[in-house]
């Protein structure tokens, strides 16, 4: 038990570095900035004199939201292996007692709550410009929305987690990653039906990828819920989507820290 | 004779001046140079320059417009609208949006269910699944909703004003069912400034006159005038638009009969005719036999008075 | 227990500090590189090192570049495993990372976070050992004060100075009140002065009865703080000893007997003959 509450405490330690380190740099500040500054833009213009237009506003801050976050996650989290080794600082952190798995889920609790708070942050913006436009927002619509980008957001960073240690150059997993996310986003429900058209054997090594790669897609669609003023996702669908959405952080965890584990960190 | 330290002095001024002039001199060079070829690149491009947008998006801007038009599109269908991999019937440029303007609710609930065909059979358990999430029941924006649509086909318009689609649909939606003619006029004059040429724009300017204003007279100047731009530019085609020519013309010889000019409006009819422009020729002809029996019955002389 | 030395060059037996018991404890140890390329052999860092340290002594580990200081030192901190042999800090098995609850490491020229003060930086490695944040608190100010960054304490550890991010380095070795101190190359980077405070810091440490195991290249240094030395040279330990026995012994000062031990004078000898 004393073992498991120091676990816990280490790996709190080490995510509140990371928390620290987002609001301590320019990055959020600037996309929540350029974030604010469209929308507000966007909102300022006069179309056809018609005061109450208030669903292109939500669909374009969404947008700029699910951009800004997921560059926040993919530089948050690319940079961070990469930096303690080029700055040296995980030689003095792993020469206390800290184990490197307990580094990997520290950095990507530190990862997943700093893109908790931005998105809060952003999220509470976009209220009050809807708020600004129509009578009300329904919170539990607001609440699932924020619940699956951020479960969502969890499966991004243990993706770039395990690139970065795969990857020598954070730039370029940061780079791999946005395209992968990106395409999954755009492709990755339909590659089963891009399947059926292609011959042998690119059919069954698009199938394959489909069954394969996390379907972020689904957490996707919770935006357009939002701008269309749509019900609520039953709260069954919301459950098995976090637990897939946790299902596959195991998985990219599991994986990094098989790989780190076994990396020589040379003085 | 100067000793090395005054020397030194003496040219300290010209040594500190020196890499200023040499760069005042090379930015010279560079706006000149900069001024001269500026003429040149347009000759060779062929334009002057053009707004902001042509030139941060050139021609991008058009596929942009054409995204921006069916965004509109799927707001109007409040967010239910297949993909492209959905679709087992691709649509044309114009999309359904436009469709709802035009054609019947029955055509249009026909083509709804063919469109979304692929979406009822989810392939396997991850599109099942998939399904949980994404906006599955279709609803059109209704009760003065169909504001959302607009800034999205104004965008697209400001980024490929010669689109005429969406100045006319979007006009559509202003007058018919936001009750603003007034902006779907300006609106209207703006695209016609850009497409002079538009037929369809005349078209339904023509119609704003008379459905809105009930301007008869104005409604027929600039529906003769669709009629004789679209003569300019599609008669000579192998496949003109005789959908286009088919609405000018009828409603040419509909606003006719309302003025109770029937022999006008027998000519419109019978242009139409010739043109073999409408969908439903024995249709036409039946209206037609209707205004000529009219006629005849207006130039048939009145009974005598009985003595 | 003895540790014997390989080399002819050590003719007497370590002198042991009496009553101290081992702290660090090396047998046997071995640590290979696999080859990089196909059908490279492995390259063997360390070979067969024995060594103890003992509590409450300053215990010099000196060796040229690539000598086996650094795998060695991996080996103690856990970074590595070793290929064979064994190595344990306070009886612990250095692969276990409790063995790590008492050292304290200063690297040698780490760039700390520069998002953070050295005061939260400092509270964030007490954190990681679990210290009561009231005695946390206490122990962070006279870390500070013995590195003499009490003024710097709220500025972002970005607008140090080098010699200040060495002295934050040594502040965070301390901040557990570590009973083994692994310093490698603790005054490089820093002017004299600087390199008198770390002095003074070891020799402090040394009368509280802690035990420093230190790598540096400068032998002067090592010579004016250290109780034993060991040098490795090839992988293979040469020297063990104290060093007042070895000046007497070789009648040479340390660097000397340095220079000797790594075969410096006759390579030199033959390049000029030749």
């Amino acid at each position: 038990m004393n073992r498991i509450r120091a676990s816990i405490s280490t790996i709190w330690a080490v995510s509140g570095i990371v928390i620290k380190e987002l609001y301590r740099r320019k990055d959020f500040y600037v996309l929540f900035v350029v974030t604010a500054v469209i929308t507000l833009m966007m909102a300022s213009v006069n179309f056809f004199h018609e005061g109450k237009i208030v669903r292109y506003l939500k669909d374009i801050c969404l947008l700029l939201i699910w951009i800004s976050a997921l560059v926040i996650a993919i530089a948050t989290t690319a940079r961070q292996l990469p930096a303690e080794r080029e700055s040296r600082t995980i030689f003095p952190l792993l020469a206390k007692p800290v184990t490197r798995g307990q580094v990997v889920v520290g950095k990507f609790l530190g990862c997943w709550l700093a893109c908790g708070i931005a998105l809060v942050v952003f999220y509470v913006f976009f209220g009050v410009i809807c708020l600004a436009k129509q009578d009300h927002i329904g919170f539990w619509q607001y609440f699932q929305a924020i619940w699956l980008q951020w479960g969502m957001l969890a499966i991004v960073i243990g993706m770039v987690l395990l690139g970065s240690v795969v990857f020598s150059a954070p730039s370029a997993n940061a780079t791999i990653c946005f395209v992968a996310v990106v395409s999954i986003l755009i492709l990755g429900s339909h590659l089963h039906k891009i399947a059926i058209t292609e011959p042998e054997p690119l059919s069954v090594l698009l199938s394959s990828l489909y069954f394969l790669i996390p379907h972020l897609e689904w957490f996707y669609a919770v935006r357009d819920r939002l701008v269309f003023d749509q019900n609520l996702i039953p709260w069954v669908d919301c459950l098995l989507a976090t637990l897939y959405a946790a299902a596959y952080v195991a998985i990219f965890l599991c994986g990094t820290w098989m790989l780190f584990r076994r990396r020589v960190l040379t003085t | 004779m100067d000793t090395p330290k005054d020397q030194t002095k003496s040219q300290k001024p010209k040594a500190r001046w020196a890499p200023a002039l040499f760069l005042c001199l090379l930015c010279t060079t560079a706006f000149t140079l900069g001024a001269i070829l500026q003429q040149r690149v347009y000759s060779w491009t062929g334009s002057g320059g053009g707004d902001l947008m042509q030139v941060l998006l050139g021609n991008g801007r058009r596929v942009l417009a054409d995204q921006f038009f069916t965004t509109a599109d799927i707001y109007f269908h409040s967010g239910a609208y297949p993909s492209i991999f959905d679709r087992q019937y691709p649509s044309t440029n114009s999309a359904r949006l436009a469709r709802g303007v035009q054609e019947t609710p029955e055509q249009e609930d026909a083509e709804h269910d063919r469109e979304i065909a692929l979406l009822n059979r989810p392939i396997d358990w991850i599109e099942r699944f998939g399904r949980n999430f994404q906006i599955t029941k279709e609803t059109h924006l209704s009760g003065g909703k169909e504001r959302e649509i607009l800034p999205w086909l104004k965008l697209s318009a400001d980024l490929d004003p010669k689109r005429v689609d969406t100045y006319t649909v979007a006009s559509y939606w202003l007058r018919v069912h936001l009750g603003k003619p007034k902006e779907a006029e300006e609106f209207l004059r703006e695209g016609l400034l850009a497409n002079p040429d538009s037929y369809e724009i005349l078209l339904e300017l023509g119609r704003l006159y008379f459905e809105n204003y009930h301007d008869l007279a104005r409604a027929r100047n600039l529906w003769e005038a669709a009629y004789r731009r679209w003569n300019k530019r599609e008669a000579g085609k192998p496949r003109p638009d005789l959908r286009a020519l088919d609405q000018i013309t009828v409603r040419l010889a509909w606003l006719e009969e309302e003025e109770g000019h029937y022999a006008q409006a027998i000519k419109w009819l019978k242009v139409a005719l010739a043109k073999k422009a409408s969908p439903n020729p024995e249709g036409l002809e039946a209206r037609l036999k209707e205004l000529q029996a009219k006629l005849k019955e207006a130039e048939a002389p009145s009974p005598a008075p009985k003595a | 227990m003895s540790v014997e030395a390989p080399s002819i060059l050590s003719t007497q037996s370590p002198a042991r500090p009496s009553s101290n018991a081992a702290v660090i404890r090396i047998e046997n140890l071995v640590v290979e590189y696999p080859g990089r390329g196909i059908g490279q052999r492995a390259t063997t860092a360390v070979k067969d090192l024995n060594l103890e340290v003992y509590q409450g002594e300053v215990f010099g580990f000196l060796g040229p570049n690539g000598a086996g200081k650094t795998s060695t030192m991996q080996v103690l901190l856990g970074f590595q495993p070793p290929t064979r042999g064994a190595a344990s800090i306070f009886g612990v098995d250095v692969r276990q990372p409790i063995a790590r609850q008492r050292i304290g490491y200063l690297p040698e020229m780490t760039y700390y976070y520069k998002f953070l003060t050295s005061e939260e930086l400092l509270r964030f490695y007490g954190r990681i050992f679990r210290i009561p944040r009231p005695e946390l608190e206490v122990r962070i100010d006279s870390a500070l004060k013995l590195v003499e960054l009490e003024e710097a304490r709220k500025r972002l550890i970005r607008t140090y100075s080098k010699g200040m991010q060495q002295r934050i380095g040594l502040a965070q070795a301390l901040i557990n009140n570590p009973d083994l101190l692994i310093l490698d190359e603790p005054t490089s980077g820093l002017d004299p002065l600087g390199r008198m405070k770390v002095r003074e810091i070891i020799q402090r440490l040394r009368s509280e009865g802690k035990t420093v195991l230190f790598s540096s290249h400068e032998l002067g240094e090592v010579e004016t703080v250290c109780d034993r030395i060991a040098i490795i040279h090839r992988g293979e330990l040469q020297v063990l000893g104290r060093v007042a026995d070895l000046v007497e012994e070789h009648q040479m000062d340390l660097e000397r007997i340095f220079l000797k031990i790594i075969g410096y004078g006759m390579n030199h000898q033959r390049e000029q003959r030749a």
